[in-house]
């Protein structure tokens, strides 16, 4: 059974989550991915003081250096520039009924996640991250700005990496490194992309009907 | 026998790069171009060698060679495309330098991602070719391709956390990801491998195009430069496949093996039936041949998914299509350089301006749909074939009806652009040596494939002798 403060910090990973999907701004919400990352670096530590594995305290380093601060500073730095994309052209009360559809996917997920994964994986406290994985997704697939979507998959990439450290601990160094430098790719060329699409934001809104059917 | 040979494969083409990106940038495309033809040199010598096993870091068998050997194919014909297709592009976001480099990059990380023995590596290296790629579908720098390659970038990303899991479960059943290893041992907890495979198929199949995970292809297919799309279509898409196969594989002669075999072939039939049904109404002519593609991967999916015969035709039919769909891009971009438009409407009564680029155009698209005897037919029949052996009629008979409607859909809009009546006349247009051989050669290679490979097979003789000659790969 995992100590007390793996439970908390499993929470705050968690209500970050939730407060990046109620969050109409975008600074906010790359900020609140950058505070994920910290509280799953020191997650990693807590699990790491429990079980003496050097691997996590190694993932946790990667984890508050990349996630926490290179790439989020990266992408502050794309918002900074042009003040008018700090909010995303959502509706608020649209994103008060995502805040409640949020809510719905925590439990549906813990549901699932209970009923069909835990019997295989046995570890009961890899919900959190099957749920974090869930609320990574629901982000991606309801926001449209590049640098909100983005935030969405640095939490995927959280997710995924506390499911493997929970459920499959010593997980080869190698994949952790691996999978760290290649987030820093597709953010890279995120924001390079990123960037262009603001320059056509600027033009006349043409058609992008032909990406369709 | 040993490491060596497997650094030949992708070295060249690393090498390439490096060379690309020297400031001047004249020497990208000598340099990719002989990155590409010594990487094939090495792939066929491996492939002719029967490598079989464990090479220190890599991994070989009969599916190893024949990727192999295609990848580096097809990467040596775009790269050589690339230079007539770039200079019509105009305003690119990335110097050329960049762009060779970039192709280079993204052939090195497909190369990789078929030959190293750690399921780990083979998903970081899926991985790396969205990276490689991305950029390159924003090339033209239009407002659409920005687009496409951002939804590229979001979706394959996303989607292949998915498969990350799925690496991460199969480390929790089995304690090891060294394939050498993963092949030996029995599996140790199945239900966790199973769940594996799912993981698999979703995050695999995102970047395969297997719906309904597809939603970037059309996109990325159609905004890319014809030899980036070349890329994705003939070798991309195969390369997320095998991903796939190597965890499917592991779940073989366990009691769940057959629930694995069931999601895959609903995935794969689901998506060659949407591909199907969308193709033949399609008004860009880059977007039929992207959901062409699709049809293909689905059928490929059913195909290695049932192994035996099946098995062995989706592997060829994963060669011929590839030769045969690069074919068909290219035409695409000769085709895009003189109409200046994707759209089919426009493009009418193609015979009088591009002469050998419709016929070969025709051809690519009779053989990407199977019309024997090019290779693609080859394949389909055998999966069919499989099919048949398994008694599964319904099975059977969906997969005949999509192969027709297929067929029908996709060759009847390519006739209709190569001798429908132009709107206004327009003089032949003289057509580069180079933009029409290399298409023609790659349409050759995927006729070559049903016919060297057809008399041998085709005959229950030659069937039955097929696990034996195929490396060992086939249960």
């Amino acid at each position: 059974m995992h100590s007390e403060a793996v439970g908390l910090l499993e929470m705050m990973v968690v209500m970050t989550a939730l407060y990046m999907q109620g969050q109409s701004y975008i600074e906010p919400s790359i900020k609140a991915v950058s505070l994920q990352s910290v509280f799953l670096s020191a997650l990693f530590v807590a699990l790491y003081l429990e079980s003496g594995d050097v691997g996590l305290l190694f993932l946790s380093a990667i984890t508050l250096a990349m996630r926490g601060a290179v790439v989020p500073y990266m992408m502050l730095r794309q918002v900074r520039p042009s003040g008018r994309t700090l909010r995303e052209t959502e509706s608020s009360q649209r994103i008060a009924s995502l805040i409640v559809v949020g809510a719905m996917v925590v439990m549906a997920g813990y549901a699932l996640f209970t009923l069909i994964l835990l019997p295989a994986v046995s570890a009961p406290s890899a919900s959190v991250a099957f749920v974090l994985l869930l609320l990574s997704f629901l982000l991606i697939i309801t926001r449209h700005n590049t640098l909100v979507q983005m935030s969405g998959y640095l939490e995927e990439e959280n997710a995924v990496l506390l499911f493997g450290a929970l459920i499959a601990p010593g997980l080869p160094l190698l994949m952790e490194v691996a999978v760290a430098l290649d987030i820093f790719g597709v953010v890279l060329v995120g924001v390079i992309i990123s960037a262009e699409r603001e320059a056509f934001r600027t033009l006349e809104p043409e058609d992008l009907e032909q990406l369709s059917g | 026998m040993d490491q060596a040979i497997f650094a030949l494969v992708f070295v060249p083409p690393l090498a390439a790069a490096m060379v690309s990106i020297l400031p001047g940038g004249r020497a990208g495309l000598a340099a990719s171009v002989a990155g590409g033809a010594l990487s094939l040199a090495a792939s066929a010598l491996l492939f002719l060698s029967g490598a079989q096993g464990r090479y220190g870091y890599f991994y070989a068998d009969g599916l190893t060679g024949v990727l192999l050997v295609t990848i580096s194919s097809i990467f040596l014909t775009s790269v050589a495309y690339s230079a007539f297709y770039l200079k019509r592009v105009e305003g690119s976001l990335l110097h050329f330098r960049w762009y060779y480099a970039l192709m280079d990059l993204f052939a090195v990380t497909m190369l990789l991602a078929v030959m190293v023995n750690d399921l780990g590596l083979i998903w970081i290296f899926v991985e790396a070719t969205t990276v490689t790629s991305a950029l390159l579908v924003a090339l033209e720098r239009q407002r659409t391709s920005v687009e496409a390659a951002w939804r590229y970038t979001l979706i394959v990303s996303s989607g292949l956390a998915a498969s990350l899991l799925s690496v991460v479960l199969v480390y929790l059943s089995q304690g090891t990801l060294q394939m050498s290893e993963l092949l030996v041992d029995p599996a140790a907890r199945p239900v966790v491998l199973l769940l594996a495979v799912g993981f698999a198929l979703v995050g695999y199949g995102t970047k395969a195009g297997i719906a309904p995970m597809h939603a970037w292809l059309p996109d990325a297919h159609s905004e890319a430069p014809s030899p980036v799309s070349a890329m994705f279509s003939g070798i991309l898409l195969p390369t997320s496949l095998y991903a796939f196969y190597r965890t499917f594989a592991l779940l073989r002669g366990t009691q769940y093996f057959a629930a694995a075999q069931d999601l895959a072939i609903g995935f794969g039939v689901l998506t060659a039936l949407v591909a199907a049904l969308i193709m033949g109404h399609q008004r860009n002519y880059k977007r039929m041949l992207a959901y062409s593609s699709m049809e293909n991967m689905g059928l490929i999916l059913v195909g290695f998914a049932l192994g035996g015969i099946g098995a062995v035709g989706a592997l060829i039919q994963v060669v011929s299509h590839a030769f045969a769909k690069s074919s068909a891009f290219y035409e695409s971009g000769n085709i895009l350089t003189v109409y200046r438009t994707k759209d089919m409407s426009s493009v009418k009564g193609m015979e009088g301006r591009l002469r050998y680029t419709t016929y070969l155009f025709l051809l690519s698209c009779m053989s990407v749909t199977g019309a024997p005897p090019f290779g693609v037919f080859l394949g389909e029949f055998m999966i069919l074939s499989r099919v048949a052996q398994t008694g599964n009629v319904p099975l059977l008979t969906v997969l005949a009806a999509i192969y027709v409607y297929a067929f029908v859909g996709l060759n009847r809009q390519a006739i209709g652009m190569a001798f429908g009546e132009a709107r206004e006349a327009a003089p032949p247009v003289r057509e580069e040596v180079l933009s029409v051989l290399l298409p023609a050669v790659n349409l050759a290679l995927s006729l070559l494939v049903g016919l060297l490979l057809a008399p041998g097979l085709m005959g229950a003789a030659g069937l039955a002798s097929l696990p034996a000659a195929t490396g060992g790969f086939l249960p």
